[in-house]
């Protein structure tokens, strides 16, 4: 199969599951037993009101003329407008989405920059202290609560030690590289929460590859051909149990996500995780249905982008 | 084999690259920047203050009023025409005289010393204007809610400091409740932008204008939103309000709000403390806890469309069936107040009825009137009835106590099954009845008569009972127009005491608020509820650093 066919596959794939993402996304929150009226003006409204409202969310429509309506407005690139804010979804998301860009991403280097490591390091001494002490370190961490993890360390390097700032993506008032040093302190502790909870899983993986990789025959190869362990270890298994971590790394984006959602709400991090968590809990059905199709082509992205490396790094999959 | 080359990869990860710091967050131009304000006091300046709140603005037009931060940050800016005291009791603020003309026609005379902050003066046409608007528009709120009996597009600037309107029925609460509960906004702005139930008024047309002592001149969406002195601000003395600059900061959560209190990163918190960290913060050096009066109420309504509670003694064999105090002093942890479980709390001083009492705890009380009602407990003491209960699961001391119910109402052999849910379905669950006891507070009760009509009338929006009875009927609609004063307390206290024995309602207890300042600031004036505390735009505007 040629590389533009593969890619062009891949590509077309992730257009297919981003559609089936908005559909599901736009059933599932008209499923949801609330109703868009009261979250915004509670129960103490007359039924005229109530229904007036309804009328200006459109949502007083069949629910095919809603989706087609809503489909159409997709495709010239409109979100539509926040219930709650009367202003356009697209203007609410754009303002919050560096900001889960930062902290997503800042995590998703650290947990690669540090799990790797770790998970070679425990894989070349399996059994051993070493061994042991990351497969502790990852089972904790993948049973850490972000909220508990987030004020602890808060309390910690916020409060006792005084080293970070408590809460927000940056001090106001500062300019320049100033801004930038204070956006990078307000950074540290949110990103060491999320990289801590998704640590455990990515380097318990790199240690099941590597000691996989490790049994294969052109390692004891190798080691019978007297080449030194260490370059066996980070040249030859480690290149090959890269395959399945890069996998991971696009998926890990989904639960990065998922995760930022709390970590946002803890560490005040104005980020889109945050504004789903205050859309759901007003009904704003355009801010989620944005927000979740944001979050759709984000992971579809990776995903593809992803499926499209692994096919240079591993021709198998190319010619499958 | 050929190696796979490295290009292909290299320029998929320039291109995340490339797309990531496109995306990147981009530090402001100093020239956009606000004058003051930030992230920490100090950073902030010396006369900032900065006040934690849990949630963003979701609207900036005070007519459809959602969350607390919007109630907050737009009531510095948009005035009321009254305050409320203590005891429930209305107070001017830009009206300075309020009331009837005859039956049916009502009015207020306003202030001619507020100003707009573009230099536009607020007048009663202003007033007029948004009375009508309301009506017209109908915005999603309390305020188009108190507005039943007002007469669309009644309202007229008789003058420029009074306005007067047409009720379409003779209501004495009229005033007072549309009074409190709207703000009042600029014509000049308002109207030329259409509906007021659709108007963003985001700023993005040139900024906000200003009539309360503050006005917003920075949002940073999630992080803070800056306010600017307005002056003159004629409700404090001298006309200049105290710190330049307040900047409101979004900590979502309630354990980093109170952590960046500690660490002098904000200087006061504008929600209620949960009732845990009250003691923890009174002891705390540096930190005062502030009481607020409490104008709501925590209650249980027994649904009456369930044929087992349309009985008299079910619902009383019920009431005697929660152990309150044990409640008021582990869940609240002694931070509330029985009301004698009557909707006229004892903070409505003038309504007050202390010949009503509490509902005692006594299981045998129970079992009795559940005999009587007809029902006979099996061999495990249980009675063949069970009553499922819904409470919302945001709120935590309802839920709490919601589990001391079950377990109290077990011992007197009736069931209840527990049924927590997400906000949005507990309000759907409670539009709809779903229910056979719904548990739930209300933040500000603080019209006797208005309460009554929403609460036991048919048809009144707040009817969790479905309560209909003629006597209580009457009372309540011979309450809403009698002038005399005496008169309507003696026909609210009469509709309490049915109310009360027939168990339509059953109130709970009246919890106390606490907020916590920075011992750095002085000069809070506290109002009643969280909605007004030590965060009202006379409080606010009065605060000052205390010396040294």
């Amino acid at each position: 199969m040629s590389i533009a066919l593969f890619v062009l596959r891949r590509l077309g794939r992730g257009v297919l599951t981003v559609w089936f993402a908005v559909t599901v996304t736009f059933l599932l929150l008209r499923l949801l037993p609330g109703d868009p009226a009261l979250a915004v003006a509670s129960t103490n409204m007359t039924e005229e009101a109530r229904a007036a409202l309804l009328t200006q969310y459109g949502l007083d429509k069949p629910l095919p003329t809603q989706y087609v309506l809503y489909l159409g407005q997709l495709l010239q690139g409109n979100l539509g407008t926040s219930f709650t804010q009367s202003v356009p979804v697209l203007d609410v998301l754009a303002q919050r989405i560096p900001w889960t860009l930062l902290l997503t991403a800042t995590a998703l280097v650290l947990t690669v920059v540090v799990g790797i490591p770790l998970g070679v390091a425990a894989a070349a001494h399996q059994g051993r202290f070493v061994d042991r002490a990351v497969q502790v370190i990852g089972v904790t961490g993948q049973s850490l609560f972000v909220p508990s993890v987030g004020i602890l360390l808060l309390y910690l390097f916020g409060l006792q030690l005084g080293w970070l700032p408590i809460g927000g993506a940056y001090s106001q008032n500062v300019f320049g590289f100033e801004w930038y040093g204070s956006v990078l302190s307000h950074l540290v502790l949110p990103a060491v929460s999320l990289t801590l909870i998704q640590l455990g899983s990515y380097a318990l993986t790199m240690r099941a590859t590597v000691v996989e990789a490790l049994r294969d025959d052109y390692v004891v190869l190798a080691r019978a051909n007297g080449i030194p362990y260490r370059r066996i270890l980070w040249k030859h298994a480690l290149r090959n149990a890269l395959l399945p971590a890069t996998t991971l790394i696009g998926l890990q984006l989904g639960f990065l996500v998922g995760g930022a959602v709390l970590t946002e709400t803890v560490f005040a991090y104005p980020g889109v995780g945050r504004g789903i968590y205050e859309a759901v809990t007003q009904l704003d059905f355009p801010v989620l249905q944005g927000a979740f199709l944001l979050l759709a082509v984000t992971v579809v992205a990776a995903n593809t982008l992803t499926d499209i490396a692994y096919g240079f790094l591993d021709p198998r999959v190319k010619a499958s | 084999m050929r190696r796979p080359s490295a290009l292909p990869a290299a320029a998929v990860t320039a291109l995340a690259a490339l797309a990531l710091a496109a995306c990147a967050p981009q530090a402001p131009e100093e020239a956009d920047a606000p004058a003051t304000g930030g992230s920490t006091a100090a950073a902030a300046g010396s006369d900032t203050l900065t006040i934690a709140t849990t949630t963003d603005v979701v609207n900036y037009n005070p007519l459809i009023g959602n969350s607390r931060s919007d109630y907050w940050i737009t009531n510095l800016m948009y005035p009321h025409l009254l305050s409320i005291a203590d005891d429930g009791s209305k107070e001017p603020m830009l009206a300075t005289d309020w009331g009837y003309v005859d039956d049916t026609t009502g009015y207020y005379e306003i202030r001619d010393d507020f100003m707009w902050s573009d230099g536009e003066p607020l007048t009663a046409d202003d007033v007029a204007y948004t009375l009508n608007a309301v009506k017209r528009d109908a915005p999603a709120g309390t305020f188009y809610g108190q507005m039943g009996t007002f007469e669309a597009e009644s309202a007229v600037a008789v003058s420029d400091t009074r306005v007067e309107f047409t009720l379409t029925e003779p209501d004495t609460s009229l005033v007072e409740e549309i009074g409190f509960w709207g703000n009042v906004v600029p014509q000049h702005v308002f109207e030329p932008a259409g509906s007021v139930a659709e108007f963003a008024n985001d700023g993005s047309d040139g900024g906000w204008v200003s009539a309360g002592p503050y006005l917003l001149t920075d949002v940073q969406a999630g992080q803070s939103y800056t306010m600017e002195r307005v002056e003159p601000y004629p409700l404090v003395e001298g006309g200049v309000p105290g710190p330049e600059t307040v900047v409101y900061r979004v900590l979502p959560d309630v354990n980093t709000e109170i952590l960046a209190l500690q660490s002098g990163e904000v200087d006061a918190i504008a929600n209620a403390l949960p009732p845990a960290q009250v003691e923890q913060l009174r002891s705390t050096e540096g930190i005062e806890v502030v009481e607020v009066v409490g104008l709501g109420y925590a209650h249980m309504v027994y649904n009456m469309d369930n044929p087992d509670l349309a009985k008299t003694e079910v619902r009383q064999a019920l009431a005697h069936a929660a152990d309150y105090e044990s409640i008021r002093q582990v869940v609240l942890q002694g931070q509330a107040v029985s009301t004698g479980s009557s909707a006229l709390m004892p903070v409505l001083a003038d309504y007050y009825d202390e010949s009503l009492t509490e509902y005692e705890f006594d299981p045998e009380l129970s079992r009795s009137l559940m005999e009587q009602a007809g029902y006979t407990a099996g061999p495990d003491g249980m009675f063949p009835v069970s009553f499922r209960l819904i409470y919302s699961l945001q709120d935590s001391v309802g839920s709490q106590w919601a589990q001391l119910v079950q377990a109290s109402a077990a011992e007197a052999g009736i069931t209840i099954e527990l049924q927590g849910t997400e906000r949005n379905t507990y309000l759907a669950m409670t539009n709809e009845g779903d229910y056979d006891i719904y548990a739930g507070n209300f933040a500000i009760m603080d019209d006797p008569v208005t309460n009554f009509r929403l609460s036991y009338l048919p048809g009144g929006a707040i009817n969790y009972t479905h309560v209909d009875d003629p006597e209580l009927n009457e009372l309540i609609a011979q309450a809403g127009v009698t002038t005399d004063e005496d008169e309507k307390i003696e026909l609210m206290r009469q509709a309490a005491a049915i109310v009360h024995e027939q168990v339509y309602d059953n109130i709970m207890y009246t919890q106390n608020l606490y907020v916590a300042h920075s011992s750095d600031w002085t000069g809070f004036i506290s109002k009643p509820s969280e909605l007004l505390s030590i965060v009202n735009p006379v409080s606010v505007a009065s605060a000052r650093k205390t010396d040294g």
